[in-house]
């Protein structure tokens, strides 16, 4: 690839990136009852799930090995935010959910549940990664059990504290927990945090690091004989990629007025669960990064609109009654993207702004191969 | 690529026919609660021919045949998931409400009557589920909503309700702390603290001094009351010998903890779980241990002889005592009793305390519209703050206090077995207040 | 000391469950590789059946416990079934890891397929108890149906060994485990060999609901996540593909449960269920009785 193209690459994604924030600003100061109600906490959701979807690609899909318990992650991080922003509040370091004051806890908390996330990473990481395949899947599913049982059992931030009783409006009142308003108002938040996280972890698989990783998930052996230091690698891949699902946890308990442990545990009612991540992250294409922000989106957007959307009544009866088992869909949509197309939407390539153009030549290559293939099939 | 499509049209085919034929048997059954247009909120949703014989029947019955309007009703619960069965029973309660009360000519306002809708979300029993459900029944333009079924998901969704103005009544969320500081939100169950308390004080009045708890931290509902139980025990100075905890509400095995009870020496355990386990699991076992004295359990062991299993030793049932809202041998009204025939008729099983708690909260609902006169949010919010306003359900006579939870009188029941005909009732043993 | 044995009694209980559903899990796994995440839930398929048919077989005049036929039966289609229409047609196409995917995808297919189901729907259902009866050790009662689960499942793995060593399906289950491509060259129908194999693990799972549900009767759509979950741990920590192994890991979680419950923290068992994994596959990958297999370069 020429430099100049490079550049231009670069200049464009930059501009999309600025544009979206602009985009996100100027509906900060927007108002309706739509934006407020629908949108706003879609967006808040989405930008959650892409995130967590995202660093569980770091794991899985650039690493090549299957954690099950990446919700636990998740969970440290939301309870982590949550106390801290409680602990600032009732010091009396900031009154209202407004001002540089606010903002400086918003920041400390989001860092501090990355940070405890990422050192939960490391700990799980160094005996977990020794392990690889079947058993490392159950490893990290047992690991994600063990936190949100200790988590339940913490005097201060379990089913006692912080699910239950005055905590629970507490958290909601004065620390992270925005209303419907205040999702508005720091919507911009939401979007800064994505764009930050997956420039940060795009960077990251662009890097040295991430062609190791890539090596390692492609051949360990051969990786180690070229020098790379295979378990080194593996753990500081799954400490960011926890560190990032503890970033998740503080937007999860900023858009949640009260947190429970039950919906972190490996399966729950919603898609925020650690097997809807892997889901996304297979669906999404494992190894692209875009493929798991469009499969967050998608999924997230399918679940909602059976909930909610006004296509599921102009069904035809039988089907509605489908789907209000939405488990039901999902996991039979699974089923069938893993048989039409076993790597995922993306494969393993990436979404870019400047590859627009070559889009239409590409369709046509791909029917002409394919119809070209079929003619000749029928010749012979 | 034939092979794998058939293969896929084949699972395909499997799964609709088998919830097609799931929707078919039961119109106007069961299947009317999780498909939320069953009862929708146009004038034309009454589809099944019950319902129109019984709209029919409302003609006759009212002096005005014709709804001048439709009040829609939001609900939420757990339709599916792990915590289906209690969404489920609150929607059978909330249905039936709506269909008598239709049926027996809608709700006046005015000099105008309506119909009642309801349009209910799933939210599979999780917060964000709860939320988004919450939301969306809001920007629909609805006022008045019942739910969640649990006390997780409904803390939610109170905030909420407070700051966009819209009436919530829970029909089951037990966690005190509901309802405090938040004026738009009600519920018309206990709340834990009360019960804890009743229970302890019963413990007191009958003489025991040495009690034990057996309860489940994980949990909102049993960790509520168990600090309840705890700390009113303390209080009347009741010991509290031992406490021992289980992982889950869903746990199978309570033999070690009963052990433990046996050996400290309780003569009286508190157990704050549901039916489903203390039918099958935790009674026979905690008799099997050698406890032998008083199992004490709050509401949610109510219809635990539905999970009593066939062949069993029915003997172990005796001294199993717990605290309700009501009961239907010492009910003063009719309407206890007749809500349980008209259920038993609708469903064909009876009904336990999430149905008879959502259909108390459609009644409650009424009545507060019929009283002022109008069905916006904060005219319903003014009246049902009004804490002198008595309520009259399936669960008792009750008024809200200031905080929006009923004040209610317990009755303490419990399960008899009769050695003559191997059999297990259920008897109303007194009546319970705080003094 | 009624502590002890009470608390052996019923690590015994549990283990004894997780024992005999373990011994399907490892049974599957050991020849195609692939984590039955949908083997909890035809436990669950056994549940339901059993609870319809139980009171039918007693009509009839007969035991109630024949009533696992039909569920044997029952169970051994839906495993056939899964197989046919997800598993191998994913195998074809993708890797280890979508085929574990389907698998997931294939739990809770089932579970909300039978919560679908107007005759099931989410209420709980609690069965007839079988084996009531209980028997006396130094002052402290058993459950004969403790007895009679650690009886089935010695037997059931005995009559496997026997199966997987002698007979000629069995070879060729071992022969596929072994190597799928050489076992094609030898003759060895891969598919039918693994279609059985899921019959026989599903059938299995009929056999472990009758005695779950003797011991804990009561049966929801939801009952097999956990409990696969935990035999899975159990095949894990007895060795996957180990007979024995599995037997004895679901032995040896059963008693650590209940040890953690009755000396530890009640509340946290479940946490040290894990632990003890974890510390036996840093210890011995393979598990307990697992065979330490050497990777080929």
């Amino acid at each position: 690839m020429k430099k100049s193209e490079t550049r231009t690459r670069y200049l464009v994604n930059f501009l999309a990136v600025v544009l979206l924030f602009a985009v996100s600003l100027v509906m900060s100061a927007a108002s309706g009852d739509t934006l407020k109600l629908k949108i706003v906490p879609s967006i808040w959701q989405c930008c959650y799930l892409i995130i967590m979807a995202a660093s569980l690609n770091l794991v899985l899909g650039f690493l090549g090995q299957l954690s099950l318990g990446h919700c636990g992650f998740m969970a440290v991080g939301a309870y982590t935010a949550a106390l801290i922003s409680l602990a600032f509040q009732r010091s009396g370091f900031y009154e209202e959910k407004s001002g540089p004051a606010f903002l400086l806890v918003l920041l400390l908390s989001t860092l501090a549940a990355g940070v405890l996330a990422a050192l939960m990473g490391l700990l799980v990481g160094i005996p977990a990664l020794r392990l690889k395949g079947d058993y490392l899947a159950i490893i990290t599913l047992g690991f994600g059990m063990i936190i949100v049982n200790v988590i339940n059992n913490l005097p201060f931030c379990g089913q006692q504290g912080l699910g239950q009783g005055s905590a629970s409006s507490a958290l909601y009142a004065t620390g992270l927990g925005f209303s419907n308003d205040e999702k508005v108002q720091y919507l911009w938040v939401a979007v800064l945090t994505v764009i930050l996280c997956m420039t940060a972890m795009l960077l990251f698989v662009r890097s040295k690091y991430g062609r190791s990783i890539r090596a390692i998930r492609d051949n360990e052996i051969a990786a180690a004989t070229s020098g790379i230091n295979v378990s080194y690698y593996k753990v500081l891949t799954f400490t960011i990629s926890a560190f990032f699902a503890g970033i998740t946890g503080a937007l999860y308990a900023c858009c949640n007025a009260a947190l429970a442990t039950t919906s972190f545990a490996f399966t729950n009612g919603s898609i925020l669960n650690s097997v809807f991540i892997v889901v996304m992250v297979v669906v999404g294409g494992m190894g692209s990064m875009t493929g798991s922000v469009i499969a967050a989106v998608a999924l997230f957007l399918l679940n909602y609109t059976i909930k909610n959307g006004a296509w599921v009544s102009a069904l035809p009866a039988v089907l509605q009654n489908v789907f209000t088992y939405p488990m039901l869909v999902y996991s039979v949509a699974l089923i069938i993207v893993i048989l039409f197309r076993p790597r995922g939407i993306m494969g393993s390539r990436e979404f870019a702004l400047c590859d627009i153009p070559k889009w239409p030549g590409m369709v046509k290559a791909y029917f002409t191969s394919r119809f070209g293939k079929k003619e000749a099939s029928r010749h012979a | 690529m034939k092979k794998k499509l058939l293969s896929l049209l084949l699972a395909l085919s499997f799964v609709v026919s088998l919830t097609a034929c799931g929707s078919s048997d039961t119109t106007g059954g069961t299947s009317d609660s999780a498909s939320s247009d069953a009862v929708s909120d146009t004038s034309e949703g009454a589809s099944s021919t019950a319902e129109e014989a019984e709209a029919s029947a409302a003609e006759e019955g009212s002096d005005s045949g014709e709804f001048a309007g439709t009040i829609t009703l939001g609900m939420i619960g757990p339709m599916t998931g792990s915590l289906a069965v209690y969404g489920t029973h609150v929607a059978n309660g909330v249905n039936l409400a709506i269909e008598q009360i239709n049926a027996a000519g809608g709700v006046i306002v005015g000099d105008e009557t309506y119909e009642l809708a309801v349009e209910s979300k799933d939210d599979q029993g999780d917060s964000t589920e709860c939320l988004n459900a919450m939301n969306a029944l809001i920007s629909d333009g609805i006022e008045l909503v019942i739910g969640s079924a649990t006390s997780g998901c409904t803390s939610s969704i109170t905030s909420v309700a407070n700051s966009e103005g819209v009436v919530l009544v829970t029909p089951s969320g037990t966690a005190d702390a509901l309802t405090t500081e938040m004026d738009y939100v009600f519920r018309t169950c206990f709340k834990d603290s009360f019960q804890g308390e009743l229970a302890a004080q019963y413990a007191a009045d009958e003489g025991y001094t040495k009690v034990g708890i057996v309860y489940c931290s994980a949990d909102t509902y049993s960790a509520g009351l168990r600090d309840a139980f705890a700390a009113a025990a303390e209080e009347l100075g009741l010991e509290v010998v031992a406490e021992e905890s289980v992982a889950t509400m869903t746990e199978v095995d309570y033999t070690n903890q009963f052990t433990k009870m046996v050996e400290a020496g309780a003569e009286l355990v508190f157990i704050p779980f549901y039916y489903d386990v203390t039918g099958p699991y935790l009674v026979p076992q905690a008799r099997s241990v050698g406890f032998d004295g008083i199992l004490l359990g709050a509401d949610g062991v109510d219809n635990t002889e539905t999970t009593i299993p066939d062949g069993a030793d029915l003997s172990v049932y005796n001294d199993f005592l717990f605290v309700n809202h009501y009961s239907t041998e010492l009910a003063t009204s009719d309407i206890s009793t007749s809500f349980v025939e008209s259920y038993e008729e609708a469903y064909g099983e009876t009904p336990n305390n999430f149905d008879a708690l959502g259909y108390d909260a459609v009644l409650v609902l009424k009545q507060a519209i019929e009283s002022c006169g109008a069905f916006d949010a904060d005219s319903v919010q003014a009246a049902l703050a009004d804490t002198s306003v008595v309520y009259e359900v399936s669960t008792g006579t009750f008024s809200f206090d200031d905080t929006g939870t009923p004040i209610k009188t317990g009755v303490l029941m419990g399960y008899s077995y009769t050695e003559g005909d191997d059999a297990v009732t259920k008897i109303a043993v007194t009546t319970l207040s705080l003094d | 000391m009624t502590t002890f044995i009470q608390f052996l009694i019923t690590g015994l209980r549990l283990g004894s469950v997780y024992a005999l559903i373990a011994l399907g899990y490892t049974m599957v796994y050991g020849i195609i590789k692939l984590i039955n995440f949908a083997h909890g839930d035809f436990i669950m398929v056994g549940g339901y059946t059993l609870f319809f048919m139980i009171p039918i077989v007693m009509q009839m005049g007969l035991p109630g416990w024949l009533a696992v036929i039909p569920a044997i039966l029952v169970c051994a289609c839906v495993g056939m079934l899964v197989e046919l229409l997800a598993y191998r047609p994913v195998r074809k196409k993708g890797n280890n890891l979508t085929a574990l995917i389907t698998a997931i995808a294939m739990s809770f297919v089932l579970e909300n397929l039978a919560q679908a189901i107007p005759a099931i729907g989410p209420d709980p259902k609690v069965p007839y108890t079988l084996f009531t009866s209980t028997v006396s050790i130094a002052g402290v009662s058993v459950s004969s149906a403790t007895i009679i689960t650690v009886a089935v499942s010695a037997v059931i793995m005995v009559a496997l060994y026997f199966f997987t060593q002698k007979s000629r399906i069995g070879c060729a289950m071992r022969c596929v485990s072994e190597d799928k491509e050489a076992a094609t060259l030898m003759g060895v129908n891969v598919n039918q060999t693994i279609i059985v194999t899921f019959g026989i693990g599903a059938g299995l799972a009929a056999v472990a609901a009758l005695m779950y549900i003797a011991q804990y009767p009561k049966v929801y759509t939801t009952m097999g996540a956990t409990l696969g979950i935990y035999a899975f741990v159990a095949a894990v920590l007895g060795g996957i593909g180990s007979l024995p192994g599995a037997m004895l890991g679901g032995l040896v979680i059963g008693i650590v449960q209940s040890g953690a419950n009755t000396y530890i923290s009640s509340s946290m068992s479940d946490t040290f269920v894990y632990l003890i994994l974890i510390a036996v596959l840093m210890i011995r990958p393979a598990g307990i009785l697992g065979k330490n297999v050497g990777e080929k370069v």
